[in-house]
């Protein structure tokens, strides 16, 4: 999909929207913020929900303290604020507050990505998957676009878990077929294909949709990354016999080793390629997708991963 | 244990009968924190004896999980948990995790890791305005920047529910608190910072229900008690020695010796 002549929607938007709109049927559900309430979207939330909406400034631990109190009494708590921050400061709170303790709090990771642009490297958020979906009874989400974050936020306000969505900073194309729902576990796929199996999560996947190439690619739409659906991605991987992972964050740690993993304990001959950050901090860019050519994560880069895989 | 001048206080024989019971457990599992388990088990003993709180309503978080005996010892003494298991302690096939864990009846907040119990119970009593938090820290736990957050953000919200005491004992697991990281003026600290503080001697049985009750009735203000103890209170020859803080095996001769100061 060219990004340049999609409908961009913006994730961010669709998330404090419908967020909002729970809030009315939802007098349980409360907001901690961490001195971002702007670029979280939350003003409105806000100043709707005065005595539900907890700012707590720029300390995400004890944010993150504070949401797990909130949830132990019984409340619904979204904890909102940039994934660099959260969990890239209060990791060691999200584990022993929340995790530990088997609190539903909702985390939204803003900013994930090197789509975080010109923010640089310390605000996009490269490891976030990496140290979410390690942590015992967390579950991790990352939708595809803004459709999905609509349908996504309704199912993870009555999740009983402990729980991690990215989203990114900017518009992104509209992509998830309306008629689609979303389901814990569960994966979808987005164009069926027989050649190569593409798999990933948020906006960077929509990258692999209409290549032109004469390849058939299955394109799967992993936003349920813990729990994963590995009986959808082992079915279409035994299909195929090639598969390729794509990510904005690094490839250690990423989902990409958690597939190879599963490819391999499964038994089925694979080729495998992967899509992310090698090993580097991100920086600067005013138009996001220039980091994305930069870093090898643009729809050139998954074309040459494709043809690699076609290779006999 | 004599409070000065005084009769001896019902509490002082809970807190004998505790101490014993921690002792035995903390040496059956050849491993525990017996000496801040010593330094808070007075007021833990005052938290749920005293009849101040109710904590089938109101909320306690023990925010060192590393002092877990002396409360699983009161969850027992109360019922909560069969006394039988208090010799499990740490062990494997045990629910009584060695820093305190959330699956014991009776337990809010799973702990071990220091700095976090105050945001917890902030978080807490900001949910249950109709009930009281009481927090239990240390001194030591107070190098962590996040026990610094909380401490504003209940001033912020005017947290008259939450109550936070501080074991102050002087000492952590490398020394002494004043060399390590300084606390100097702890209870200037937290009136600067919008609580209400109440400095007592945190094993006398006459102070601390009183304190309690001062900081429950306090309804605008977070209430801070800064509860001067001693390491190892009880065992006269580990008091106020910060090798002590945890303890492996002991020698039986030393085992004895400390056990004859505690029976008396």
């Amino acid at each position: 999909m060219n990004w340049k002549n999609s409908n961009l929607l913006s994730m961010r938007s669709a998330f404090a929207d419908t967020l909002f709109d729970l809030a009315k049927n939802d007098p349980n559900l409360y907001v901690v913020s961490a001195g971002l309430r702007p670029s979280v979207m939350m003003d409105k939330f806000a100043t709707r929900y005065k005595t539900r909406f907890i700012e707590v400034g720029v300390a995400e631990n004890n944010a993150a303290g504070v949401a797990a109190g909130l949830a132990k009494s019984g409340k619904n708590v979204f904890l909102c604020t940039y994934a660099c921050f959260s969990p890239g400061i209060n990791l060691a709170t999200i584990k022993q507050s929340i995790c530990e303790n088997h609190l539903p709090v909702k985390i939204i990771g803003y900013h994930g990505g090197l789509l975080t642009g010109e923010l640089g490297a310390s605000h996009q958020m490269l490891e976030d998957i990496a140290l979410m979906r390690s942590l015992p009874t967390m579950e991790v989400f990352a939708p595809l676009d803004a459709i999905e974050t609509v349908k996504m936020t309704k199912v993870l306000a009555k999740s009983n878990s402990p729980t991690y969505m990215r989203l990114v900073r900017p518009d992104s194309p509209e992509c998830y077929p309306h008629s689609f729902g979303f389901t814990i576990g569960q994966s979808r796929i987005i164009m069926p294909g027989s050649d190569v199996t593409v798999l990933g999560y948020g906006p960077i996947l929509t990258q692999a949709i209409n290549l032109n190439l004469k390849t058939s690619q299955e394109i799967i739409n992993l936003s349920s990354l813990k729990p994963l659906d590995e009986k959808t991605i082992l079915k279409s991987v035994k299909k195929t016999g090639r598969c390729l992972v794509i990510e904005d964050h690094q490839i250690m740690g990423g989902l990409g080793e958690g597939i190879a993993a599963l490819i391999l304990k499964s038994g089925l001959k694979c080729k495998f390629a992967q899509i992310g950050v090698d090993n580097q901090f991100g920086k600067s860019s005013i138009d996001p997708l220039d980091l994305y050519r930069i870093y090898g994560l643009s729809t050139t880069d998954i074309i040459a991963k494709i043809n690699y895989l076609m290779k006999k | 244990m004599k409070s000065w001048g005084r009769p001896v206080h019902p509490l002082t024989s809970i807190a004998r009968e505790l101490r014993l019971t921690v002792f035995e457990m903390i040496n059956s599992a050849k491993s525990g924190h017996l000496g801040g388990s010593f330094s808070a088990l007075d007021i833990m003993t005052a938290l749920y004896f005293a009849n101040t709180f109710n904590f089938d309503r109101d909320h306690f978080v023990l925010s060192p999980g590393h002092l877990s005996a002396p409360l699983y010892a009161i969850l027992a003494k109360t019922g909560k948990i069969p006394e039988s298991i208090l010799s499990t302690f740490s062990q494997i096939d045990s629910i009584l995790e060695s820093h305190s864990s959330h699956k014991v009846p009776g337990v809010e907040f799973s702990s071990g890791s220091l700095g976090q119990g105050l945001s917890f119970a902030a978080g807490l009593a900001l949910g249950d305005k109709d009930h009281h938090t009481v927090c239990l820290t240390t001194d030591g736990e107070h190098d962590e920047g996040q026990i610094w957050e909380a401490i504003m953000f209940a001033n912020k919200y005017h947290q008259g529910n939450l109550i936070n005491i501080v074991d102050y004992n002087g000492l952590q697991i490398g020394g002494a608190t004043s060399d390590i990281m300084p606390l100097d003026e702890l209870a200037a600290k937290y009136i600067r910072f919008g609580w209400t503080v109440q400095t007592i001697d945190g094993h006398n049985f006459y102070a601390l229900p009183k304190a309690l009750k001062v900081a429950k009735n306090s309804t605008i203000y977070p209430a801070c008690i800064i509860a001067k103890t001693t390491m190892s209170r009880g065992i006269s020859f580990m008091e106020n020695d910060y090798h002590y803080h945890d303890v492996k095996k002991l020698p039986p001769e030393i085992y004895q010796k400390a056990k004859n100061e505690l029976e008396k």
